[in-house]
């Protein structure tokens, strides 16, 4: 007797997949659903709250950041963000058709002036809260890759 | 992000639920913005139920703070704690704000 339709099975992931993709339009209010993915993510692999915050924070930093400033058209742009297990790691990986931009190369910002500057301070979080960065420029494509070690 | 708001007397107490991050950061502002030009002199924001705040949400925040002293008014924050914490020390933006532990030593703070 049948119980139910059998459970799709996916070639070469035996297991719980450990890698999740979502493509979101150059829209500020599209971030959340980066953020969506990130929670289900890290509740499903249990990662501790202050991951899942480090995550969300430095994504929504870049995010922002492409969305407000890389391109030069107001059209529609896809931006995508994968999130994977890498052993004791997880990586998130931001790829966006944008003007080239190295996050990697722009100065600290000058966090003691009085009063604050309301700017700035994006990258410096994402640094703080990063444990490696690199980015890549290749066929027309930003290619950022944040690692975040799990404790 | 949800907004609840509550006036005690002379003060407008708000408190924020979810992200503040890019995505939310412009209805927050404007609602803070809104209170003060609304005539509201004393505020008190509550950010316990905060995930987490990027700068874009800290950037909302100044803003209000500002618009609030310009107004020769106050804004207080309660509910400042763990990532949130962490947060506000990692853009070294405690020092910019009148921090209170509870809604409450907030509301006392800026009937002094």
């Amino acid at each position: 007797m049948a119980t139910g339709p059998p459970v799709p099975s996916q070639a070469g992931s035996p297991v719980e997949s450990s890698s999740d993709e979502i493509r979101i339009a150059n829209s500020l209010s599209e971030i959340a659903r980066v953020a969506d993915l990130v929670d289900s993510f890290g509740a499903r692999h249990k990662f501790p709250n202050e991951v899942i915050v480090a995550l969300n924070v430095s994504l929504d930093e870049i995010l922002n950041n492409i969305i407000s400033y890389a391109y030069e058209d107001a059209g529609r742009h896809d931006i995508v963000v994968r999130l994977a297990l890498r052993g004791g790691s997880v990586e998130a990986v931001v790829e966006d058709d944008g003007r080239a931009f190295d996050p990697l190369a722009v100065a600290p910002p000058d966090l003691e002036t009085t009063p604050r500057a309301v700017g700035g301070v994006g990258l410096h979080f994402v640094r703080k809260l990063t444990d490696e960065l690199t980015y890549a420029r290749r066929d027309g494509i930003n290619r950022l890759r944040l690692t975040k070690r799990l404790p | 992000m949800k907004l609840v708001e509550a006036v005690t007397e002379d003060v407008t107490i708000v408190e924020a639920y979810g992200r503040l991050d890019s995505a939310t950061a412009k209805e927050f502002g404007d609602r803070l913005t809104s209170l003060v030009q609304g005539g509201c002199r004393a505020l008190v924001v509550d950010l316990q139920n905060i995930a987490y705040i990027s700068s874009a949400g800290f950037r909302a925040l100044l803003i209000a703070n500002r618009a609030t002293v310009e107004s020769q008014g106050k804004l207080a924050l309660c509910g400042v704690i763990g990532e949130v914490k962490r947060l506000f020390d990692i853009g070294n933006f405690t020092e910019e704000f009148l921090i209170c532990p509870t809604q409450a030593e907030g509301i006392g703070k800026l009937r002094q």
